[in-house]
């Protein structure tokens, strides 16, 4: 929205042309996101409280999780108010990758938000069937992937890019490619929403993520920047930069209310929208790999709960008696089975993050 | 002398290192929290210093 108000300005007064540069419009994405939530977040903390609508705790988790139950939750609502805004305000509209972005991660938030919204302020504690949740999940997912199918113009936009290896790509066909993108928005999003049991523990990995998706998207964009690392080039993708820095923003900003002890929780709407955004994100900038890597804590935490899950029911029907591989599911339960403190597993967690997000990053160079 | 005492103390922990000042205030994982938040946004000022000028 500005972009336009500044072009039409720039006419005029050529100063205003600097509003042209993606990287400026992502650091004003990011200051602007970061300050609606730091003035929001208050405010909004005291109207969730004010409403009692505030998280139930699991009965079968950790015994020193009883005490967060009533923290307000629905915070996310607050980061994905910031990053729609921001990004309206800072993005090209003429872009139609902010477009798929945005309908994304407001589709996937609408989904966790009618969730969050049954399980707190209805009190049925099952809020929406596992099967609804999936249900809408894939048909957002399935609909970008055809649009990003029909909108794409190179073989190189639909092609599966494996990071480190310069010419290693394989050409995915329709069907492959729609499977992809289901698979990695859908798949992202479940893993960051079972990464957010711990104060903190999803939205900054999250952040580190989206920086680290923001150049990816700023290379892809650059014509120059693109053929001198080898990454495919995606004309329009550079935009998502400033989306990608919205997030970090907002995500930034909620941290401060959510660190241990929280104050809020971001619930299903932020964490399920947020894992769908990264993903979304990747799968245009053609990075799926590079996501797996970088987002290496949300497979491992999707990964324990599967095995934990699947090895239950295997001893269980084989044996008559359900074993577990790890004391606790989420793979950060099990670590404060084993006596690490809530602030200790966060912290490592984010530590793992920050170096496969710089391995992540390295494969811009090394290939 | 004990009112003075205490106003002493509260004094010397207000003014001193502004972790300190904030630990009484709020847990302090919180406190680093916040302090890390901060640095970040002074990081992302001095990099944006690269391109604005």
């Amino acid at each position: 929205m500005l972009l336009a108000l500044a072009q039409w300005l720039a006419q005029d007064v050529r100063t205003f042309s600097v509003f042209n540069y993606i990287t400026l419009r992502a650091l004003m994405a990011a200051m602007t996101s970061l300050m609606i939530s730091f003035m929001v977040g208050p405010w909004m903390i005291r109207k969730l409280t004010s409403m009692k609508i505030g998280q139930s705790v699991r009965s079968d988790g950790p015994q020193t999780h009883l005490v967060k139950a009533g923290t307000p939750t629905m915070g996310g609502a607050l980061i994905l108010t910031s990053v729609a805004i921001s990004t309206l305000l800072w993005g090209d509209l003429h872009n139609a990758y902010v477009w798929v972005v945005l309908f994304t991660t407001l589709g996937v938030g609408a989904v966790g938000w009618v969730d969050d919204y049954r399980k707190v302020v209805h009190r049925n504690p099952d809020g929406l069937s596992a099967r609804a949740k999936m249900f809408w999940q894939s048909l957002i997912a399935l609909a970008v992937g055809f649009f990003l199918w029909q909108h794409a113009s190179l073989p190189a936009h639909t092609e599966l890019i494996v990071p480190f290896f310069k010419h290693l790509v394989f050409p995915l066909g329709a069907f492959g490619f729609i499977l992809l993108v289901y698979l990695v928005i859908v798949g992202s999003s479940n893993a960051v929403n079972l990464t957010d049991g711990l104060d903190g523990l999803a939205i900054m990995p999250t952040v580190m993520v989206a920086s680290a998706l923001a150049i990816f998207a700023y290379v892809a964009g650059h014509a120059e920047f693109s053929k001198y690392l080898g990454e495919p080039s995606i004309p329009g993708a550079g935009e998502l930069a400033v989306f990608c820095a919205a997030i970090a923003g907002a995500g930034l900003a909620f941290l401060w209310f959510n660190a241990y002890p929280a104050e809020v929780f971001m619930g299903d709407v932020g964490a399920l929208a947020l894992g769908a955004a990264l993903g979304a994100v990747a799968v245009i900038v053609r990075q799926e790999l590079v996501l797996f890597i970088m987002g290496g804590v949300f497979v491992l935490e999707a990964v324990s709960v599967m095995l934990q899950v699947s090895y239950f029911k295997y001893t269980k029907r084989r044996y008559g008696i359900g074993k577990r591989i790890l004391l606790m599911a989420p793979l950060h339960h099990h670590f404060e089975q084993k006596g690490w403190k809530e602030t200790q597993v966060v912290v490592r967690f984010w530590i793992i993050t920050m170096l496969l997000v710089l391995i992540g990053l390295a494969t811009l160079k090394l290939r | 002398m004990r009112a003075e005492a205490a106003m002493k103390k509260r004094a010397t922990s207000a003014l001193g290192e502004t972790h300190v000042g904030a630990a009484n205030v709020m847990a302090t994982p919180d406190a680093n929290v916040r302090f890390w938040i901060i640095t970040m946004l002074l990081v992302l000022i001095s990099l944006a210093t690269l391109k604005l000028r």
